[in-house]
């Protein structure tokens, strides 16, 4: 970027929010409604300073939010607004601390958007940066936890004025089970406050810059439109994006597991990739593409499904068979990639010990060698 | 003020099991923690309610779950106590004095643990007067006393602090942590101070508890009958003596829904009578009307002993004397009703009181 990002204005959420749902590989919750409630904010005066990650001061206290829950509910049991804000307070009143930032716990979806939201109406600024660097179905899925944050006193809050302190949990294990237990019952849908961090910490430990990288992909995909070029090769120059498949939806499995999207896309490709089947599958977030036996993008590398005329990114909840998509990957942030991070987001913390994780370049590389 | 010692904890047992009417989970674990913990911290002061200062801070201490778990998986020790010292740093006040959330069962003997071991009073009272199976229905509710800030801890090192818009979500998110920290936690709620305590409060149910337990021990030393012992004691309608001959159970929902049917013996022969429960026993009718329901207290206690009997106990070939005890007259008015009346156990029949019913029966056995 030329300009360090210092705010976020009216004039930057569509581009923000666009950025935000790629980031979201398919998940994360539509940011739309987001969208509209910061849009809101703001049109009535409200401010969201950014702070660039150098710039957090090591004794601040930091605390990451966002919303939990399932994204197929978050888009009918629309939020209240105040929800991150609210868990927000009841983390402050409980410990006694003021907050001095938020941070994004994820980056991708709703969530992008939330931590704005929040310090709209808290006045305090957000970082730019977050703790996935995309998103992730479960709590502890974050740099923040794997570097060993503290787990306690998270806060839930729900749209109907009910808080939940976590204020003791055994291990960030634990921190997911009983948030999300809490969550199911809530309605499927709450603002989440994580446990207070420094500054310094979260300076360590924080997947940078991925505020202004969500805008910048969101504008690159808006000029693109405008210039009626095709969106999927704009974010290929310029944002390293990998176009992995073409192809059209012939089925949709998606249910509801535990609080959980959980299901698969089926696709058919076409042009390029005509005679070729992939199948993506999903857990809130698209987590393994696989086009024939071959798998082309494992998570914590990020897939994500772009409607192939607009390039609008597909979450999860809107997939429908039949539509045209463009699938591309991008790499993860290299944080992702430790032996301790795979522990807690590689495909076998989410069922597939089969799996091996193969970063995206080298499969990108390997597959160079094959003709095409 | 009367002293609990660790020899009393017996007859709380019995007596809760009686005002558990069939639920509450089993008091026997509990009041071997009671026991254990006035031996070694000495015994525990029972004080009116008018005893508190009207500013005195009170906090029930309760376990939360599914009374089979709860006598399984036992508290490790110091849970209890955890989460009371917790809602007490969280409140930034010392509490003055410990309450009993619910009479019947084994919360009569949680709040014994906690007073022992913090050298806390007792309050002589609580908040049901009997057994419930959700933590909203406490006379507390029909004061205002909000149910959180709430503290719930569990065997493992977890615990949960809740503020809800209404005890009943306080119960619908606490219960969603229970069953995920496995079944069974402790907690700590209701705080309140001395003069809310004062109306909300019904009075003296831990001393009735332990004076029924020990009315049923002395009439067995004296080869007495045992029912007889505790239908006078409370001077409970006996609504009828039978066997039992068929029980129907199943899980809904985290209840033990279910129902038993008896065939009368002795003054009862020839006549009929089914008792339906939920946790608890909630109705009891012949074929032709309704003898008993909730809120009144519906007892079950076995014929040759006088010892009360729980749902989960209940087997084909029982002989069993039912009884019907009036409640507490705050559970009788609309709102008490519209909190554990039977229509919110989905049950289609308006209250009516345990004693009018016996009136109508007998005027209808004169006609």
């Amino acid at each position: 970027m030329a300009t360090e990002l210092r705010s976020i204005g009216v004039a930057d959420l569509d581009a923000l929010a666009l950025g935000a749902a790629v980031l979201g590989t398919g998940g994360g919750g539509n940011p739309y409604i987001g969208k509209l409630r910061l849009r809101g904010l703001l049109e009535k005066g409200a401010e969201v300073r950014v702070v660039p990650l150098e710039q957090v001061e090591s004794d601040w206290q930091v605390v990451s939010v966002g919303g939990i829950g399932a994204p197929v509910v978050g888009v009918e049991k629309i939020e209240r607004g105040d929800e991150c804000a609210r868990a927000i307070r009841a983390l402050e009143r409980y410990s006694h601390r003021k907050v001095d930032a938020l941070i994004a716990s994820e980056i991708g979806g709703s969530n992008a958007l939330e931590p704005m939201i929040a310090a709209a109406e808290l006045g305090v600024p957000v970082v730019d940066g977050d703790g996935m660097g995309r998103a992730f179905p479960e709590v502890q899925m974050t740099t923040f936890s794997i570097n060993g944050a503290a787990t306690a006193p998270a806060a839930l809050a729900d749209e109907k004025g009910n808080e939940v302190v976590l204020s003791q949990v055994v291990n960030m294990y634990w921190l997911e089970r009983l948030a999300r237990a809490v969550t199911v019952e809530m309605g499927a849908a709450a603002g989440l406050a994580l446990a207070p961090m420094t500054g310094g910490f979260v300076k360590r430990t924080a997947v940078r810059g991925t505020v202004s990288q969500a805008l910048a992909i969101g504008r690159t995909i808006l000029a693109a439109r405008a210039a009626r070029r095709r969106v999927v090769q704009a974010l290929a120059e310029e944002h390293g994006a990998h176009h992995l498949f073409a192809g059209k939806i012939t089925s949709v499995r998606r249910e509801l597991l535990g609080g959980f999207a959980v299901g698969h896309v089926l696709l058919s490709g076409y042009d390029e990739h005509a005679g070729q089947e992939a199948r993506v599958d999903i857990q809130n977030e698209n987590l393994v593409l696989r086009v024939g036996q071959e798998v082309l993008a494992v998570v914590p590398d990020l897939i994500m499904l772009l409607d192939a005329d607009h390039g609008e990114p597909i979450t999860t909840e809107v997939l429908r068979y039949g539509q045209r998509v463009d699938v591309i990957g991008f790499p993860c942030d290299p944080a992702l990639k430790t032996p301790q991070a795979l522990n807690v987001v590689g495909p076998a913390a989410f069922g597939y010990p089969e799996l091996t994780y193969v970063p995206l370049q080298e499969e990108r590389g390997a597959r160079a060698h094959h003709p095409s | 003020m009367r002293i609990i010692q660790a020899e009393d904890l017996k007859d709380l047992a019995t007596g809760a099991a009686v005002l558990g009417t069939g639920g509450g989970g089993d008091p026997y674990i509990g009041s071997l923690m009671a026991q254990q913990a006035i031996r070694r911290r000495g015994p525990v002061k029972l004080i009116s309610v008018d005893e508190l200062a009207d500013d005195a801070l009170v906090v029930p201490a309760a376990m939360m779950g599914a009374p089979t778990v709860m006598v399984e998986k036992l508290p490790q020790g110091d849970e209890l106590t955890l989460a009371f010292r917790k809602l007490e740093a969280f409140l930034g006040r010392k509490i003055d004095a410990v309450l009993c959330a619910e009479a019947g069962g084994l919360n009569s003997t949680t709040p014994v643990v906690v007073a022992a071991e913090t050298g806390l009073p007792l309050v002589d009272g609580d908040g049901m007067g009997r057994a419930f199976p959700e933590l909203q229905m406490e006379s507390f509710t029909l004061h205002g006393v909000q149910a959180t800030p709430m503290v719930m801890t569990d065997d493992k090192g977890n615990s949960v602090v809740l503020n809800t818009v209404n005890n009943r979500w306080t119960e619908r998110l606490a219960r969603a942590a229970t069953i995920e920290m496995g079944g069974s936690a402790l907690i700590a709620l209701y705080a309140m101070d001395g003069a809310t305590a004062k109306r909300a409060v019904i009075r003296g149910t831990v001393g009735q508890a332990i004076d029924i337990g020990r009315a049923l021990r002395e009439a067995h030393t004296r080869n007495q009958d045992g029912v007889a012992a505790v239908r006078d004691h409370l001077n409970a309608f006996h609504l009828f003596d039978g066997k039992i001959v068929d029980v129907s159970r199943r899980t809904v929902g985290g209840f033990a829904r279910g129902k038993a049917e008896l065939e009368g013996l002795d003054d009862f022969a020839g006549q009929r009578l089914t008792i339906e429960f939920q946790n608890e026993f909630l109705v009891a009718r012949t074929p032709d009307r309704v003898l008993a329901s909730t809120p009144d207290l519906i007892t079950a206690l076995d014929m040759d002993e006088g010892s009360p009997i729980t749902t989960e106990s209940l087997r084909f070939g029982f002989r069993i004397a039912v009884l019907g005890i009036p409640c507490d007259p705050q559970w009788r008015t609309p709102a008490g009703l519209e909190l554990v009346g039977p229509g919110y156990f989905g049950y289609d029949i308006p209250f009516v009181p345990v004693e009018t019913l016996a009136a109508q029966d007998q005027a209808a056995a004169r006609s």
